[in-house]
């Protein structure tokens, strides 16, 4: 494998030119914000590593996951990938699942490397600080936090690795946000219907693949763990947590070990989220930290998230347009691809070649029946197969030319909404549109057109003019 | 002291920072609200505080719970 955890992948990125340091002294606020929002706006993005924060410790790295370059990267392939290439060879990556992890003794894992028991003070460790003006203090946007079903201890497969935004409110005191939908609410519940407390490890600086599974909506009973090995085509290390029978990965930078309080809820929020709009307080969990390992000289990872698009949304891109694609594609196996990738999915673009009039009305029916479509969903555009779904230069062209508004454009009103999508009204409940740009197949018939064909020999002359430009261009 | 969002008087040095005496943390015991020293007048003065993410700590009641806390259950 070119990288085995964080630290590997950053030299991997930096050979490639995708990654920059920032050697000069920083403010935590609001420089650092600045530069998560600065990054992702850059034509092939590259990380940044900010190595001196005035009155912290340790380095921040942020950017990781935000452009196709570093994605490419991420997925081993050449840095311009296509994000079309990208998605079916995550395709072909996801199909090895499950790759089961290795487990290493805590003395030889390098997140065991430093030890703090005593007097734990998060800012010791983590150069902390506020992502956007109205945040209500500090926040952990990149974490991969594990949790076990309280009523299943031993049961591998239910335990979970999701990402959850965490508020910092003290030295070893943060909130969390599990919603209930999500995985880690349930292992909550089962413990707060005791009176127990729930043990969590918060594992940062992970390598770039378990961020990313970290953020899959896969099934309950799925390993997050297994899928990474797939990703990777080599197990996972992982070893067990200090406080608890937890499995977190060995190569982490920072893990902050804790539990949540039962049956208490705090304030937490505002907090700026991925639609581009602060999402409100509400009273949630708080967790107690008890115990930090970490790596020497750890490096503390982070993200920007905001108006899109931001580190998050190219983390979130491709993750989510896999499962919609899988769970379509069983029934419907004239579908191609499926571009979910707007925020969050919030918006859809499907190509899929016509097997009869009306199929990309069904098709675009099944995707709103999905798990995840069912409420994220709200728009859903169908294209033929021949148009590229990632490409929305060729969208708005079968908009364009497919769509008669008359006939292929149709509301389904009041259907279950995404409460963060702030036009949902009210918040969860949202009316969903679908237009169908696909060619009119029989029995459905449309004024015959023929599609121009590409000149002969446009193969050959693109390599010719190619090769030109590398040459400086026959001056 | 008061908190920049809530105006609460309750609120105290959290933390201050690990290398050089630079900046403190401050968090406020009502709100949960939190600030550097060395933040702008945008964040740290209740009179610059901008008025839509001010919080009145009456209302938090009526906040919902994410997630909503489960019935006991007995034995299990």
């Amino acid at each position: 494998m070119a990288y085995r955890d964080l630290r590997e992948f950053l030299e991997l990125l930096e050979t490639e030119k995708q990654l920059v340091r920032i050697k000069d002294e920083v403010m935590p606020e609001p420089d650092l914000s600045a530069i998560g929002r600065s990054a992702p706006n850059m034509d092939s993005a590259p990380a940044v590593f900010v190595e001196n924060i005035k009155g912290y410790q340790n380095p921040v790295v942020l950017n990781v996951h935000g452009s196709w370059q570093n994605h490419a990267l991420m997925l081993n392939m050449p840095k311009d990938t296509p994000v079309k290439d990208q998605f079916f060879r995550l395709k072909e990556l996801w199909d090895k699942y499950p790759i089961k992890p290795v487990f290493v003794n805590k003395k030889d894992a390098p997140v065991k490397e430093v030890i703090i028991e005593n007097d734990i003070n998060l800012f010791d460790v983590l150069p902390l600080f506020r992502i956007n003006e109205f945040d209500a203090g500090f926040y952990l946007s990149k974490a991969l936090i594990v949790s076990r079903d309280p009523n299943r201890p031993d049961s591998y497969d239910e335990q979970n690795c999701g990402t959850y935004r965490i508020q910092v409110k003290g030295k070893d005191t943060v909130a969390i946000q599990p919603l209930p939908f999500h995985d880690a609410a349930i292992h909550l519940r089962n413990a707060e219907e005791k009176n127990e407390r729930l043990p969590i490890a918060i594992c940062l600086g992970n390598d770039p693949v378990l961020s990313f599974m970290a953020s899959t909506p896969i099934a309950y009973v799925q390993s997050e763990y297994d899928f990474a090995g797939a990703l990777k085509g080599a197990p996972i290390e992982l070893t067990k947590a200090e406080n608890s029978n937890l499995d977190i990965p060995a190569r982490s930078e920072i893990i902050l070990e804790g539990y949540i309080e039962p049956r208490v809820r705090e304030i937490e929020g505002p907090f700026g989220e991925f639609p581009g709009s602060y999402s409100g307080a509400r009273l949630q969990p708080i967790v107690k930290i008890t115990k930090i390992t970490h790596r020497k000289n750890p490096i503390f990872e982070n993200l920007y998230l905001g108006m899109p698009w931001t580190e998050i949304d190219y983390l979130m891109a491709l993750n989510t347009s896999i499962p919609l694609y899988d769970q379509i594609k069983r029934d419907f196996p004239e579908v191609e691809a499926v571009n979910a990738m707007y925020t969050h999915g919030i918006g859809a673009i499907v190509s899929t070649k016509s097997r009869f009039g009306g199929y990309g009305k069904a098709v675009a029916m099944r995707l709103l029946s999905t798990p995840h479509g069912m409420s994220y969903t709200k728009i859903v555009i169908i294209v033929d197969e021949f148009v590229d779904p990632f490409n929305l230069e060729q969208v708005m062209w079968a908009l364009t030319t497919r769509v008669r508004p008359d006939k292929d454009v149709f509301r389904v009103p009041y259907a279950p909404g995404m409460p963060l999508d702030p036009s949902s009204e009210p918040a969860g409940m949202h009316t969903k549109l679908v237009i169908d740009a696909t060619t009119p197949v029989a029995p459905d018939f449309g004024r015959e057109c023929e599609l121009l064909g590409t000149p002969i020999g446009v193969e050959k002359w693109s390599e010719i003019l190619r090769d030109l430009r590398k040459e400086g261009g026959n001056k | 002291m008061k908190c920049p969002r809530c105006e609460s008087k309750f609120v105290n040095v959290m933390v201050k920072s690990p290398v050089g005496d630079v900046w403190e943390v401050y968090l406020c015991d009502t709100c949960k609200f939190t600030w550097r020293s060395t933040e702008g007048e945008n964040i740290t003065d209740p009179e610059q505080y901008d008025k839509r993410f001010k919080l009145n700590p009456e209302e938090f009641e009526k906040l919902g719970h994410i997630p909503p806390i489960p019935p006991l259950t007995k034995n299990k």
